[in-house]
């Protein structure tokens, strides 16, 4: 990963995230890129803490430092506290984390590692604790924040360590 | 028929949350509607990163025409006679992002803007990002193809 940037949004800043990220240089899909974000985050059947554990997941797998960095403060007020984000790793079947957090993670690293193999026994357990609609916004979670935190890897510019630091979802 | 909700193709499984399936459906459009880099380079790109994830559904899927000889020589991109050089430096990109996001270099990026600038790249990994996560999905959701 380099740490040059390889795309820099020379536009004044504005104060969002999203928005005086190397994405404002491509106006066309900027707004659309925002809005279907901030559908995901609020829109959606699963709560935000469940959002927020497929995204560290996801993140920390990818190995993007900012999206690692980073929590939304509706999921800590949803009650995902740090100690509860630190369980989110390899051992996380053995943590305390609620079974439908377990699969959630479950979730997230079948589509990472293997899409194609998914087994009958999980899509078994994921149908019987989700509905059709939490797994649909399960998905599109996973594959969206996926996409932006390699699109973040790939532009580059990131430090090898950020602190952690709680955001709003971008407006 | 996937494993969710009983949907056919991509379109009926989002169909459910018809808020995300707008949003989404705008976004993606958006791709195919920008002036940075141009809609044939990036199928072209969509269509290796299907063949590279072995998803028949998404190689099924037509969202912008190209030249029939591009498609039928996609995989030999690297040799084959009809590819440009703006091409090439897009599937080069396209192949390490599949493969490790962490291992494009510098070159692969520069060799990208280029032809189509920053915005470029940046429409590129934009782009990518999408078409990788919905690869993704049409595989974990056991999507088939469709006829065209």
């Amino acid at each position: 990963m380099t740490s040059q940037a390889r795309v820099t949004n020379s536009h004044a800043p504005t104060g969002n995230i999203i928005r005086d990220s190397a994405l404002g240089l491509v106006p066309e899909t900027l707004g659309n890129y925002m809005d279907l974000n901030r559908q995901l985050w609020e829109g959606g059947p699963l709560s935000p803490a469940e959002i927020e554990i497929a995204r560290i997941r996801n993140a920390r797998k990818v190995n993007c430092v900012f999206c690692k960095s980073v929590r939304y403060d509706i999921a800590q007020e949803d009650g995902l506290s740090e100690d509860r984000v630190q369980m989110i790793d390899d051992d996380y079947e053995q943590s305390n984390l609620t079974d439908r957090e377990k699969l959630i993670l479950a979730f997230t690293d079948q589509y990472l590692n293997d899409p194609a193999g998914l087994d009958s026994a999980l899509k078994e357990r994921l149908r019987q604790v989700f509905t059709p609609q939490e797994l649909v916004h399960l998905s599109m979670v996973v594959a969206f924040f996926n996409g932006f935190s390699r699109c973040a890897v790939a532009i580059g510019g990131m430090p090898d360590e950020l602190p952690v630091m709680t955001i709003s979802v971008p407006q | 028929m996937n494993w969710i909700n009983g949907g056919i193709d991509r379109d009926s499984t989002l169909a459910p949350l018809p808020d995300v399936a707008n949003r989404f459906q705008a976004l993606y459009d958006s791709f195919w509607n920008q002036a940075h880099l141009a809609p044939s380079t990036l199928e072209l790109c969509r269509l290796r990163l299907a063949q590279l994830h072995r998803s028949a559904a998404d190689w099924s899927r037509v969202d912008c025409e190209i030249d029939a000889e591009k498609r039928e020589h996609l995989a030999d991109w690297s040799s084959h006679e009809s590819f440009s050089d703006a091409e090439r430096a897009c599937l080069e990109f396209t192949e390490i992002y599949a493969m490790d996001v962490q291992a494009i270099s510098d070159e692969l990026a520069e060799a990208v803007k280029a032809h189509y600038g920053d915005a470029g790249l940046v429409t590129l990994v934009e782009a990518l990002g999408i078409f990788d996560g919905m690869t993704r999905l049409s595989l974990l959701w056991q999507l088939a193809s469709v006829e065209h």
